[in-house]
């Protein structure tokens, strides 16, 4: 056994760092800061850019279309470090669109949009929710019907982040209405800028932006239906699966949580270092292990993605241990910050930028977010340890 | 990278695993009780057979010569499949002796099961070598003289390592068994430990040089602290597979209870648990055994461990029930060694102090 990275991988985590320390800027920081995700400014799109130009891209893409074929481990190295220095991430296109259209699209589907998304011509907002399929997905009803040579969307998405500054919209429609529900849904491509499309900003409590996003007889062309009619949820699925090797990443909150060290070992209140006082002591141990512990499931669902399994118990375990971490992390935080701890990221006396409060915000949608905490339980039981469903 | 152990470390748990579906049954658990070292006679020869005792003995000593991470592999083995704490008190005896001395001459003997070292160095109010009070005294015919509590095997064992004063520093004496008076302390997991008085009891040999045994004692401390988390790991396997296995059986409201939700997430609670522990543990222990540590995986392991293993068979007790409170049912033993393993190897409020001291000072 061994937790120490063999030497190649050494090596990759040392190339991925000097790919950060050449092209993280403290300007970019502050743009990504300021931007929340209003739009990706300038130099986020750069950096983005450069992550292509490396061939960072096809970090999870199959040989056959130009993917580095690196290891599983080597893309968790790869997120860790990215999103532990606070770098833009790449976009859901790349990471999850792209991947599943590979596997899933025609030739001529894969001929039409790969390049495009590689050129950063295309850039893909994702809709599978709608205000009454939620975690339910499959109950959705956003529908799809042929006419001709078009298909007609008609319906409502919501918390389609993202769709404001993409090109087209990844959709979950329901094209079978007469199938079972799991099996009557496809994906289909949405132009954003096709006749009858409508995007309504909905602002959530950390101060990001999603949409609402209305489909009103919106024609598009019959090969924009990806893959085969009625696959949809699987391909959903699927999709979902690539997004996940970043979603229970700690990197951020161990950023952050680090940041809040360093602030904890300069404060003096009344007159003690706030690093004295044994609850901030205790407190920030605790956290430094829940860190390193969510460090080992997330390796742990890299290395059975290594070994040729589906992690789909781990990754659910990563999810969950992240996400509620995540609120310890910022409780802690902006109790530690005392008075301090309530201002607002754009009050500049905020420490950290106010980041303590902004991730006390943030952090329940991580844990209701990407399919709720009770599923994701539910997934660890189920396909992990063979509990039954009914 | 390889976070899963190699097939020949495979085999050994099996084996281990094996012995334990055969010989480590409830019933004999509970007969077990009855015996004054925890275990019969024949099972403690089969034991010996396997080599156990030997396995982290040098060749040269009749041993297997393995090392610090396939000893942790065969007491999380044996952890997980409750073989008797005399054995596995025996095992963490031969290999710290071997750890301090190779070519020592009771090496022989303990590989073979033959005969049984215990290790005795905290006392009633001192886990520290500068509050330790047992002495050597004397010159040529030196004996020692003191007290040792919460000595584990330590009315039974032929030999005692103790750890005492010599001068100006601290000293290995080897001890023989009959000239020590040993009183079984009653533990709440049934181990023999003991209250041993040294009175006057003459010094066999000393291991190491005079007033040199503080950073072995030390190093002991760290390995043995490694082993433990092997011994948590495979209790909370034995306690989450158990679970499991009863939910899937257990009827209530006419279905299984394993499809009820609140069911469920409580053993997705107990798996993160496990698997973040599994993990922290075993990458404590291999970095302590390769003496590769970057700093602070064994501290954090240890302030991980011990509130999950505990967390981990409260949980399985409570989805049990009545079922896993009857003393028959095996639960109880993890239960106990959650506990106790923790207080003697793994208390979690120092690890936190060294994990926060590595932060903020």
């Amino acid at each position: 056994m061994r937790y120490d990275f063999t030497p190649e991988q050494t090596a990759w985590r040392d190339e991925v760092r000097a790919f950060i320390r050449a092209n993280i800027s403290p300007a970019l920081l502050d743009e990504q800061r300021e931007a929340g995700n209003e739009g990706r400014g300038p130099l986020a799109q750069e950096f983005i850019v450069k992550l292509r130009d490396r061939g960072y891209w096809g970090l999870a893409w199959p040989q056959e279309y130009g993917g580095l074929g690196r290891s599983a481990i080597d893309q968790w190295i790869f997120v860790d470090e990215l999103e532990g220095a606070g770098a833009p991430m790449l976009p859901l296109a790349v990471t999850s669109v792209a991947p599943t259209i590979m596997r899933i699209g025609s030739e001529s589907q894969r001929k039409e949009w790969l390049p495009r998304i590689v050129s950063t011509d295309v850039d893909f907002a994702v809709a599978y929710s709608e205000s009454e399929a939620g975690t339910d997905m499959a109950a959705l009803r956003t529908r799809a019907v042929l006419d001709g040579d078009e298909w007609i969307v008609t319906g409502q998405k919501m918390w389609n982040t993202m769709a404001h500054m993409a090109t087209h919209n990844w959709v979950a429609v329901r094209t079978e209405p007469e199938a079972p529900k799991h099996k009557g849904i496809s994906m289909i491509i949405v132009p954003m800028d096709a006749p009858g499309v409508t995007v309504t900003p909905i602002y959530v409590w950390p101060g990001l932006r999603t949409n609402a996003v209305f489909f009103d007889n919106v024609r598009v062309p019959r090969d924009y239906l990806i893959g085969e009619r009625g696959m949809g949820f699987y391909y959903a699925a699927m999709a979902l699966n690539f997004e996940r090797l970043s979603i229970g990443s700690v990197a951020m909150i161990r950023r952050y949580f680090h940041e809040l060290v360093a602030v904890v070992r300069e404060l003096t209140i009344d007159g003690v270092p706030l690093r004295q006082r044994p609850w901030v002591r205790e407190r920030l141990a605790r956290l430094a292990v829940d860190i390193e512990a969510a460090r080992m499931i997330g390796l742990e669902t890299a290395w059975a993605l290594e070994q040729g399994g589906v992690p789909a118990a781990q990754s659910s375990m990563a999810k969950v241990f992240v996400s509620e971490l995540a609120q310890r992390v910022a409780d802690a935080g902006t109790e530690m910050l005392g008075l301090n701890g309530q201002l607002h990221p754009e009050e500049p006396a905020a420490l950290l930028f106010g980041r303590m409060q902004w991730i006390y915000r943030l952090a329940p949608m991580l844990a209701f977010g990407g399919g709720t905490n009770e599923v994701q339980r539910n997934i660890i039981a189920m396909l992990g340890y063979g509990l039954p469903r009914k | 990278m390889q976070l899963s152990p190699s097939p020949e470390q495979q085999d050994l748990a099996d084996a281990v695993d094996r012995f334990c579906l055969e010989q480590v049954t409830p019933e004999r658990l509970s007969a077990w009780q009855r015996e004054s070292r925890g275990i019969d006679a024949t099972t403690w020869a089969a034991v010996a057979r396997l080599g156990w005792f030997g396995l982290g003995v040098p060749e040269a000593r009749g041993g297997s010569g393995l090392g610090l991470v396939d000893v942790a592999l065969l007491l999380q083995a044996c952890a997980r499949g409750l073989v008797p704490r005399a054995v596995i008190n025996a095992i963490r005896a031969s290999w710290a002796l071997a750890r301090l001395d190779p070519d020592a001459p009771e090496l022989e003997t303990l590989a073979s099961g033959a005969r049984v070292l215990a290790l005795a160095a905290d006392e009633q109010c001192a886990r520290e070598p500068r509050h330790f009070a047992t002495v050597i005294e004397g010159g040529g015919a030196a004996h020692v003289r003191g007290e040792k509590w919460y000595v584990a095997n330590g009315v039974s064992a032929d030999w005692h390592l103790v750890a005492a004063r010599d001068g100006a520093g601290l000293s290995f004496a080897v001890v023989a068994g009959e000239a020590t008076q040993g009183q079984m302390l009653r533990t709440f997991d049934g181990e023999e430990q003991a209250r041993v008085r040294y009175a006057g009891a003459p010094v066999q040999r000393l291991v190491g040089a005079a007033g040199s045994a503080e950073p072995g004692l030390r190093r002991l401390r760290r390995e043995a602290t490694a082993l433990a988390l092997a011994e948590m790991v495979g209790g909370m396997q034995a306690a989450l597979d158990t679970t499991v296995a009863y939910v899937k059986e257990r009827e209530q409201f006419g279905q299984k209870i394993a499809v009820f939700q609140a069911v469920q997430h409580q053993v997705a609670d107990m798996a993160i648990a496990f698997t973040a522990a599994r993990h922290l543990a075993w990458q404590a222990i291999t970095r302590v055994a390769a003496g590769s540590e970057q700093g602070g995986e064994l501290e954090t392991a240890v302030a991980y461990a011990g509130p999950a293993f505990k967390r981990i068979t409260l949980t399985a007790h409570h989805l049990h029930g009545g079922a896993g409170f009857v003393v028959e049912h095996p639960l109880h033993y993890h239960s106990e060694r959650a506990q106790t393993l923790t207080i003697r190897f793994a208390p979690e409020a120092p690890a936190l102090d060294s994990v926060a001291s590595a932060l903020l000072d």
